[in-house]
């Protein structure tokens, strides 16, 4: 006969302790607090957009999101105190979407890097030049002309032309 | 729930109840499991009959017995159907409902209502896909690939809800199966204890629940984009059409796992006991599972070499793809090693393990040329690839859910089967197989074209051969067939452990009461602990198992 | 597997198996415990689902950065602050009602599911001004984009051609409301569903099914209406402040 659970989180070992629900009771002047906090923040947000920091403007806007998230989850949510497989269910679909995203935007940010080192934009079924492709970082003055040249060629042709090249966009 | 008296819980679970309204509000897990079972039979058969239309209509060049519009009707309703109607739900949401509870030693899963669910939410999900056929069907392709699917006038939206709902029924299994995992093994269940089986399916419901999700919103927006022209798989309003794959590729790479993990599952399963000895490496086994499930996440865009992702990312896929052979290596060399030295029993669930081993290896090999960036160029949206396709899947996961099945049938139904004429179909399945699938190989690599309704004279050969080895698989399914009906008509009892395994689903009746055991089962041994009984004792029950009193 | 008679087991802890126990849990912290499990796990699927539109976001504000920067220009941040706080407010409220509940004080639970629920509403109308005069100002995306109003040219492919320039925004802006709109719309679908669940806790707590030893419907009820704030809270900044 086995000693009762030692590892596994069935409610069979002291009975006594594990058999009521024990979860944890907030005060009322502490979920106000975080509240405050939480509102405090959504200004801070708002007031930083306001003021014009580039690409900095979405990093901010994502990290104080991003603590805002963290505050909702561990307090109010109650992951603070929960069981932490449940905090790493949570986190862990963060990290599986920081993949899915990661992944895709290499993709898309390294579209036709070949060619641009190459200082071409070929078609890949015969190998000919394309017409309107873009042109190469190093000659950036034929940017615009080239970006109309690929939209009236059609994009479908060759939508990794505009995609690689967010240089000659803007 | 609450409503079962003692007594009821204590008998047998087909004899809770009769009547149509008992099963079909059943929330008894092993009665949605059996009702899963129905269903992924009949989807199974439906799928199958397109395929052996599709095979049929490539026996000549030109036209046999279809346009080729119907032709592209066919083979996008034998993919649809067979991925999204049988192969996701087959092995968990069938055997798993019915097996899972049972092994862990708890009387359901963590929530049967949710179960229930799930069963309805799949068949909507069914009734849209069947309307879907009537109403002008779908000629994609299952992977919906855009722009052809948003322009396209075949009814693409009702296929696209289709699968949309069905894999909220996937998600729901998956959540239900990782709770109870969780939450209600029976005393003494250590994780260390736990049958592989069930740490495939917790694999897998690891899947489910973090891909599925990215299915539906991918689909919703293929939807959205047939309606109301969104724009954003649509590269003159500035989105992308690759974008699409990616999302695609996201769910279904890490699908194909939802499909091959269980059936390593059940294999698992199937050579402890047939061996009748510890399974080799079980803790490789069991992590190897979960590997595969992490690591089916970071190779999805090898589906998408020759589809303009960068040069770039493709490399990198590339390389990441050659990790999931780690850990499908470290399971067919301990299962290999299992064997060895083993008392092998050459029972049918047995033959169909060892196929499975045989072919999901020769499946498995074939992906590395596939997920190799070079030789992909050649291979890629060629026969080789259905064929390695089909190696997995097909004499993957089908040979484990057909062995799975007769290997629990007895505990299912309460009774035996005919052994000779199992025998048989396996013959036929095993050959049919093989003919049909191995000279795709041949073909791909010779440059015939996938989906493709026409063909040189020069692959007639091989189309012709693969055809009638599709006959042959044709006829092995039908005395599968004639195998279960016989049992359930004239099948001799069975006994509660009538393969002798140390399997803890099988020291319960056949079949089980509805509490699943009669009294609270104390697990105290390992599942595979063949070396602590005699023959005799295994088909008696273990001593350890008998009742003590306290 | 050695079994102990169930009886006996019940017997030896001395511990009534309540009503509102199902039987195949032992006992009410396993059966807490499964649900608040279960409920992560769905939170879970629900991030990676939004997510798929986050990443979808990230892909193509990447590759327009100035065209999604005029295009926000457009969307009425000061409504989407009213909705912020108004989401933060029914949070709190929706994690007061769990926290009277755990403490045995049915009435205040009703009044904090109460508040909850119409600060939902609130939500939702604020919304229907929002979207009304996106729709109004033909700024539905697609094949809607440049024409006011929903008819029959959304619809019908080739019945619309898409102007070359929409209150000085080229037709790439379309990108943007469509994720606007996808994003946000998908979020309302979760605030509809939100306050469906949460009227059913309420209905369950006014018919008294819950107390001090079992309120799990009520915990796990508030932890999906976190969900929909937590989702706000990136939805607010990134299509209403820096676009």
């Amino acid at each position: 006969m086995s000693t009762h659970n030692e590892t596994h989180d069935h409610a069979h070992g002291d009975e006594h302790e594990s058999w009521h629900v024990h979860a944890h009771v907030s005060s009322v002047k502490f979920m106000v607090g975080i509240f405050a906090t939480l509102i405090f923040l959504t200004f801070i947000t708002v007031a930083v957009s306001r003021v014009d920091l580039g690409a900095a403007n979405g990093f901010v806007a994502v990290l104080v999101a991003t603590i805002k998230a963290s505050l909702v989850a561990a307090f109010f949510m109650h992951l603070r105190w929960d069981k932490p497989f449940n905090a790493l269910i949570f986190v862990s679909s963060f990290l599986f979407l920081g993949i899915f995203m990661l992944f895709s935007l290499d993709d898309l940010n390294t579209r036709g890097r070949i060619d641009v080192s190459n200082g071409v934009k070929v078609y890949a079924r015969n190998g000919e030049r394309a017409p309107g492709g873009f042109t190469p970082i190093s000659a950036p003055e034929h940017a615009a002309g080239g970006e109309h040249g690929a939209a009236a060629a059609g994009e479908h042709a060759a939508p990794a032309g505009d995609h690689a090249a967010p240089a000659a966009h803007h | 729930m609450s409503t079962h008296g003692e007594e009821e819980l204590n008998t047998n679970y087909l004899k809770v109840g009769s009547g149509v309204k008992s099963w079909l509000l059943t929330l008894d897990h092993k009665r949605i499991g059996v009702m899963y079972l129905v269903s992924v039979i009949l989807a199974f058969f439906l799928g199958g009959v397109f395929a052996l239309l599709v095979r049929l209509e490539l026996l000549a060049p030109g036209r046999t017995i279809m346009t080729a519009a119907q032709y592209n009707r066919a083979f996008t309703l034998h993919g649809a159907i067979m991925v999204f109607l049988f192969i996701i739900p087959s092995i968990p949401a069938a055997l798993g409902n019915f097996i899972l509870p049972v092994m862990l030693g708890a009387k359901d899963v963590a929530f049967p209502r949710l179960n229930l669910l799930s069963f309805y939410v799949y068949v909507v999900g069914t009734i849209f896909a069947l309307f879907s056929i009537i109403s002008g069907s779908v000629d994609t392709g299952w992977t919906f690939y855009t722009p052809y699917s948003t322009s396209t006038n075949t009814s693409v939206v009702s296929m696209t809800l289709a699968a949309f709902i069905l894999g909220f029924s996937s998600i729901l299994t998956g959540l239900n199966f990782m709770v109870t995992v969780h939450k209600l093994r029976a005393p003494g269940m250590h994780w260390r204890r736990l049958p592989l089986f069930i740490w495939g399916m917790y694999a897998t419901s690891i899947i489910q629940v973090l891909a599925t999700p990215v299915l539906a919103i991918t689909l919703l927006l293929l939807a959205m984009e047939r309606v109301f022209g969104l724009g954003i798989f649509d590269a003159s309003l500035g989105g992308d059409p690759v974008l699409f794959q990616h999302f695609f590729w996201f769910y279904s790479h890490p699908a194909v796992y939802i499909m091959i993990v269980p059936g390593m599952a059940v294999v698992s399963e199937l050579f402890a006991t047939f061996t009748r000895r510890a399974i080799f490496g079980y803790f490789a086994i069991a992590m190897s599972s979960l590997g595969l499930a992490l690591v089916g996440f970071l190779v999805w865009a090898h589906h998408m070499f020759t589809a303009g992702i960068s040069e770039f990312a493709a490399m990198l896929f590339s390389a990441l793809t050659f990790l999931v052979a780690i850990p499908s290596g470290v399971k067919v060399f301990n299962w290999t090693a299992t064997l060895y030295k083993g008392s092998i029993w050459l029972t049918t669930p047995m033959l169909y393990a060892l196929a499975f081993l045989v072919q999901f290896t020769i499946g498995g090999l074939t992906g590395l040329f596939l997920g190799t960036l070079a030789t992909d160029i050649h291979l890629h949206d060629t026969y080789f690839v259905v064929a390695h396709f089909h190696y997995v899947m097909m004499g993957g996961t089908v040979m484990a859910f057909l062995g799975g099945l007769l290997y629990w049938w007895p505990k299912i139904t309460g009774k035996m089967y005919d052994e000779g004429l199992a025998k048989i179909s396996w013959g036929f399945v095993f050959v049919g197989f093989n003919a049909t699938f191995l000279v795709q190989f041949i073909m791909g690599s010779r440059g015939m074209p996938r989906r493709y309704y026409d063909y040189l004279p020069e692959y007639r050969p091989y189309h012709a051969f693969s055809t009638v080895g599709s006959w042959i698989l044709g006829v092995g399914f039908l005395i599968y067939a004639a195998v279960l009906i016989k049992s359930l008509r004239s099948g001799p009892k069975a006994p509660p452990n009538p393969w002798g395994s140390a399997g803890f689903e099988w020291a319960t009746e056949s079949p089980p009461v509805l509490a699943n055991f009669k009294d609270v089962p104390t697990i105290t041994r390992g599942p595979y602990d063949y070396h602590l009984v005699t023959e005799e004792e295994l088909f008696d029950g273990f001593p350890e198992d008998a009742p003590k009193k306290a | 597997m050695s079994t102990a008679s169930t009886t006996e087991h019940d017997a030896a802890h001395g511990h009534e198996h309540p009503k509102w126990l199902a039987h195949h849990f032992d006992s009410p912290t396993q059966q807490f415990d499964s649900a608040k499990l279960g409920m992560w796990i769905f939170i879970c699927t629900e991030i990676l689902m939004l997510g798929g539109l986050f990443v979808a976001y990230g892909i193509f504000r990447g590759m327009e950065p100035d065209v999604f920067h005029h295009a926000h220009e457009h969307l009425n941040w000061r409504l989407g602050a009213v909705n912020t706080v108004v989401l933060l407010f029914s949070s709190l409220t929706a994690a007061l009602a769990v926290r009277q509940s755990q403490v045995g004080d049915r009435k205040g639970t009703t009044n904090y599911l109460v508040v909850t629920l119409l600060c939902a509403a609130v939500f939702l109308c604020v919304k229907y001004v929002e979207y009304s005069a996106k729709i109004e100002h033909g700024l539905l995306p697609g094949r809607c984009f440049g024409h006011p109003g929903f008819a029959d040219h959304c619809i019908n492919a080739g019945a619309s051609v898409m102007p070359a320039a929409v209150h000085g925004l080229t037709t790439r802006a379309s990108m943007f409301f469509a994720l606007y709109f996808m994003m946000t719309g998908i979020h309302g679908l979760h605030v509809v569903i939100g306050m469906g669940v949460l009227g059913w806790v309420l209905w369950r707590n006014l018919r008294g099914d819950f107390s001090k030893e079992y309120f799990t419907a009520v915990e796990i009820g508030a932890l999906y209406w976190h969900l929909v704030d937590l989702v706000w809270i990136y939805l607010f900044p990134l299509l209403y402040l820096v676009g």
